[in-house]
């Protein structure tokens, strides 16, 4: 039996291809279909269902401590008020999950993780808890989470808080306001609805992850639709999985997960100082002295063909190094003279149309240089595709609001 | 993807078990992918022809079609030379989620040997086909 989130009649009624999701039910895409729906996030704005993801709440004197153990990034640049992007590794360096981490102040912490993945981490962390005054608290069904993200829409929240509307103004990129757990917290949708407003999101775009109680999941998105009209577009996971491989952005479990987290295009979650010196030990970092041979990159093709998402073959030269991990397709982009232009791209030629491009990560047993060509092979076809440092250009999420 | 009831099923076409149409006018048969397969690929981005004169063979595949999910095989239903191939799919593969028995044909063969057509279903056998597969909500 699927596990069903807040807003399940919501994906029935507005014609959800609905999905078995790590056991949610979830939609790929609704009736507007996941290239429209992955458009309307980069020119207008796209709102998405996370009701799947699991919150853990960790309170007391020594929650710093912890943190600083078990998460790769170093804590004691997390000011109150921001919140940053962390990797969870076990002894053998490999990936337990992927999470954002959130600064409340006063030794209070959340961590925002895979759905599925509360109790996995919460045991995670007390096995290697040693702190006494540290208490996790699993938050799932008291919060529900909805993203909205794109460039319309800044706007759309500002029109929506009834309370501290002057608090997200300047709102950087990873920080975040307010509480939703909290009645008197600094931030509140109409209505009341207090909630947690982040600058975040998993696309690459300007946006807002927004946590809120379980209860006002509705009402919170029924408030984005009104007040966003025609900016803003209901999106699937189709969408949210596409944006975020543009975005150069991993899915946890499948670009990372149960294997050494090394040399990836992920390694600003390490703890490392502009020399590249890591500015802390913590679990999992025993492995950076000695590296074993493994390497993700990001690529990108020449049209639309996909190979098989996962556990199609690298090929270089002929010879196999290794696998991929993610394929999908950037529908913004496409290729003039070799270069990729987006949608957005104020310099693109007048003649430029988005048809697509492939794109992913794969994993490899050697350092490949961007640029480099290999050839990614299933059962079907062999497709070759460019390993590359970016995927899709003129991305919002650090712009100013 | 459609419920059944929405689903359109044309009685001036011949259907395949992989979900491909055929209208034969003449010796030349059109041929495209069904309305239930548009519909459980999802957003059709793009269309991989064979070239005019490649010989197709019956129940092989001759093209692919790519949407946001999954890759999928075109088969053709008969045997023969292709004889043309919808060009307009290169810039608007979205034709084949949008018309899938008319602009979104995909390619005509000149067919050998029209007997095979006997092996397709029509009507209510496309219709009964149709409802074995997995269930539709």
């Amino acid at each position: 039996m699927l596990r069903k989130t807040a807003l399940n009649a919501i994906h029935r009624e507005l014609g959800g291809e609905l999905t078995d999701f790590g056991g949610w039910e979830m939609p790929l895409w609704y009736s507007t279909g996941s290239v429209k729906e992955h458009l309307a996030v980069i020119e207008k704005s796209g709102l998405f269902d996370i009701g799947h993801m699991d919150l853990l709440r960790i309170k007391g004197k020594k929650t710093f401590n912890l943190l600083q153990l078990c998460l790769t990034r170093d804590m004691t640049n997390l000011k109150i008020g921001a919140c940053g992007y962390s990797m969870i590794l076990n002894e053998q360096s490999h990936v337990v999950d992927d999470t954002i981490v959130y600064n409340l102040g006063e030794n209070e912490y959340i961590l925002i993780v895979n759905a599925g993945m509360g109790p996995v981490v919460r045991q995670h962390l007390e096995q290697h808890s040693t702190f006494q005054d540290v208490s996790i608290e699993d938050e799932s069904g008291r919060f529900s989470k909805i993203d909205l993200q794109g460039p319309a829409s800044p706007a759309i929240v500002k029109k929506l808080l009834e309370k501290g509307r002057g608090t997200i103004e300047g709102l950087r990129y990873f920080q975040f306001r307010g509480d939703y757990a909290d009645a008197a917290t600094e931030i509140a949708f109409a209505g009341d609805i207090p909630v947690l407003l982040s600058r975040t999101g998993y696309t690459g775009e300007v946006g807002f992850e927004i946590v809120m109680p379980y209860d006002k999941t509705l009402d919170v998105w029924n408030m984005i639709l009104d007040a966003g009209g025609n900016d803003v577009t209901p999106c699937g996971l189709a969408a949210r999985d596409s944006l975020r491989t543009g975005a150069v952005l991993p899915l946890s479990h499948q670009d990372i997960g149960s294997w050494p987290f090394v040399h990836t295009p992920w390694d600003f979650a390490l703890p490392q100082d502009k020399e590249g010196r890591f500015t802390k030990s913590f679990i999992g970092s025993g492995i950076y002295d000695d590296p074993p041979a493994l390497y993700t990159y990001p690529f990108c093709g020449f049209d639309p063909r996909k190979a098989e998402n996962h556990g199609a073959s690298v090929l270089l030269e002929g010879a196999s190094i290794g696998t991929v991990s993610t394929c999908a397709i950037d529908m913004a982009i496409g290729r003039v003279e070799g270069k990729i232009y987006s949608v957005a791209s104020p310099d693109k030629p007048a003649s430029f149309k988005a048809r697509g491009l492939v794109c992913g990560f794969v994993r490899v047993d050697r350092p490949l240089k961007p640029g480099s060509k290999v050839t990614l092979k299933d059962s079907r076809r062999s497709i070759e595709v460019e390993i590359v440092s970016d995927i899709r250009p003129n991305r919002t999420a650090r712009v100013k609001i | 993807m459609k419920a059944l009831e929405e689903l359109d099923i044309r009685d001036d076409l011949a259907y395949t078990q992989t979900h491909e149409w055929v209208k034969i006018t003449g010796n030349i048969a059109r041929i495209g992918v069904d309305d239930y397969a548009q519909s459980a690929l999802g957003d059709i981005v793009y269309v991989e022809l064979p070239s005019v004169g490649v010989v197709a063979n019956a129940g092989a595949a001759i093209g692919s079609l790519e949407s946001t999910k999954a890759v999928s095989d075109l088969n053709s239903p008969v045997t023969g030379q292709i004889a043309a191939v919808n060009e307009a799919l290169s810039d608007s593969p979205e034709l084949v989620n949008a018309s899938p028995y008319e602009d979104g044909w995909i390619i005509e063969v000149e067919m050998t040997d029209p007997k095979e057509l006997d092996g397709l279903m029509k009507n209510d056998a496309y219709l009964a086909f149709v409802k074995t597969l997995a269930p539709i909500e």
